[in-house]
């Protein structure tokens, strides 16, 4: 009963906001109380300036599979092709309440048959429709977005950098060669059977143990792995596709989560003493590698509501004017 | 203007004749957004109380699909709550999911009222994503092709042609560079198909792999058609004399 007053709250709260208006609540616990409208008096239309700290939300996509396209040049490039499938910001995680300024991003939709109960409660609770997938990104405070806001694939920017993570492919029980990359022993010169073993893994009675975490074979892949720094090569704003340059972890299908290609770096002679969790957001740097910070739109891309989203063109990155493989004078 | 048109989506007496008026109705959640919230939700409780809903069959797929056929009356005809509810999309050829931020907001209401309450659901495909991730690759290799094939005329090739091919060499300082052999095999493999060319460069055979739809092929000229029994014709490596003898 209770979840259902809940839900019925939140969506008259939903009502209540107009559709024209983006309205910055303070995101406090009482984010289901109906006199939010007052509180959204604070409206601010779209996009905001970015800070060199600011960290935007990523977001869930799904690997397609790979291909190749021929650039303006005439190079081939691997291409790996995301699908951001009607993402939507789930739910909304503050300092406040939670402890941490976060966004939940769902992805997709389900059934009601596929979900439990709990999680029933949780789409209820936040007034979203049901998602197949839900992670959860960090986020500055800044960066923080209503709930239900759709984040399409032109949150990024053909050019940019982006971080995408993933669970690679399982393959199964692998030896140390395979596994780590070990070398193996000689084919030949009086070496007899063990062509691909591992060898040594210690010493003699001195530690008289094999050390902790020693590569040896076993089960490989099925791990989550971060490929950084990918170059979005293209954006397909109709589709919700984007092209991205070489490989991302996972098999076609599997769920990716994509981010902008950014680490923190705390200026070191200023905090030598302190630990880094102490740190403060602010005073960490962020990096974004070679790519101008004001191109992105912050904390999303808003579509307007008067474009035919159907007509919208892909966007390919700009590779520069100078023609790579004529020699330079 | 809001009273009107909630009065006008009372009077009909179907839910079918509701859906073509809302989708000929661009601006209606402009409208809305102005009325007051109580008289807002009355178009949605009349959606959710009728039980006329047909099934939306907005799956996964559908709507990547309606995006890029051109005109896809009947499916948006077949979207009923999703239709209403991404009213801003508006145009009657788009069915897309998950492209605007702005009627969010009253899409997962929509979704909301439809889950509590079962007879309105809306039809949602629960498919397997790595079927959905195929079909995509397979509808972008296909567009990809005949883009290629509408920009410039790309012969077709089989083994056992003699053509005369144009490429151009971009690490070579962009030369173009004419060569003239047999095709002893083609790899179809959509926008990665390619063809193997064997020919003679001063007495030693040599054979290259060519993307066929490679821009870097400047033109391709058929000079002339063997007539072979076999697909791969691996067996001309050890009787180039004879079949290259041109």
């Amino acid at each position: 009963m209770s979840a259902a007053s809940r839900g019925l709250i939140s969506r008259f709260r939903l009502l209540s906001i107009g559709p024209r208006t983006y309205s910055f609540r303070s995101f406090s616990a009482e984010v289901a109380a109906l006199d939010d409208e007052s509180d959204g008096a604070a409206v601010e239309e779209g996009s905001r300036v970015m800070k060199p700290f600011s960290r935007r939300t990523g977001v869930i996509a799904v690997k397609c599979g790979m291909t190749a396209l021929w650039d303006k040049w005439g190079a081939r490039i691997p291409i790996s092709v995301l699908w951001v499938d009607d993402n939507i910001v789930s739910q909304v995680k503050t300092m406040e309440k939670e402890g941490i300024t976060a966004l939940q991003i769902g992805a997709g939709q389900k059934k009601e048959k596929h979900l439990t109960k709990p999680e029933m409660g949780h789409f209820r609770a936040q007034g979203v429709p049901l998602k197949r997938k839900l992670r959860e990104f960090p986020v500055t405070e800044d960066a923080l977005l209503p709930v239900g806001t759709s984040i399409t694939v032109r949150h990024f920017v053909p050019g940019q950098y982006v971080d995408v993570t993933g669970i690679t492919r399982g393959k199964g029980f692998q030896g140390g060669m395979k596994r780590w990359g070990f070398k193996g022993m000689p084919a030949s010169h009086g070496v007899s059977i063990t062509h691909r073993h591992i060898g040594s893994t210690g010493q003699r009675d001195a530690p008289g143990k094999v050390f902790k975490g020693k590569k040896m074979p076993g089960r490989m892949g099925g791990k989550q792995s971060t490929v950084k720094n990918v170059w979005v090569y293209k954006v397909d704003p109709q589709r919700n596709l984007m092209y991205v340059k070489g490989q991302v972890p996972g098999a076609e299908g599997n769920f990716v989560f994509v981010k902008d290609a950014a680490y923190m770096v705390p200026s070191r002679d200023k905090y030598k003493n302190k630990k880094y969790e102490d740190i403060s957001l602010e005073k960490k740097l962020m990096v974004y590698k070679k790519f101008d910070l004001s191109l992105l739109p912050f904390p999303t891309h808003f579509s307007s509501p008067y474009e035919d989203p159907s007509l919208l063109e892909p966007l390919v990155a700009d590779i520069g004017e100078t023609d790579p493989f004529m020699p330079a004078d | 203007m809001d009273a009107d048109l909630i009065g006008k989506m009372k009077s009909f007496k179907s839910f079918h004749l509701l859906e073509n008026y809302l989708s000929n109705f661009k601006t209606l959640h402009f409208n809305c957004h102005k009325a007051p919230a109580s008289a807002l939700r009355q178009p949605f409780k009349f959606i959710s109380s009728s039980s006329l809903v047909k099934k939306n069959e907005v799956g996964p797929l559908k709507g990547f699909l309606a995006s890029h056929s051109t005109n896809s009356l009947p499916q948006v005809e077949k979207c009923t709550l999703r239709a209403v509810s991404h009213s801003s999309v508006s145009g009657p050829s788009f069915s897309f999911r998950s492209v605007a931020t702005m009627p969010d907001s009253q899409a997962s209401t929509v979704q909301e009222s439809s889950t509590a309450n079962p007879g309105v659901t809306p039809r949602i495909k629960f498919k397997r994503l790595d079927k959905t991730a195929k079909h995509i690759m397979q509808i972008l290799d296909k567009e990809a092709v005949e883009k290629v094939k509408a920009e410039r005329e790309i012969p077709d090739i089989k083994p056992g042609y003699i053509i005369q091919l144009k490429v151009e060499v971009p690490e070579n300082k962009r030369r173009v560079s004419q060569m003239k052999g047999i095709v002893i095999a083609r790899r179809n493999a959509g926008l990665n198909t390619t063809f193997r060319l064997r020919r003679l460069v001063a007495g030693v055979g040599i054979e290259s792999v060519f993307p066929l739809y490679s821009p870097n092929i400047k033109e391709i000229k058929v000079l002339d058609r063997k007539k072979v029994k076999k697909a791969k014709l691996y067996y001309l490596r050890d009787q180039m004399t004879d079949a290259l003898k041109k």
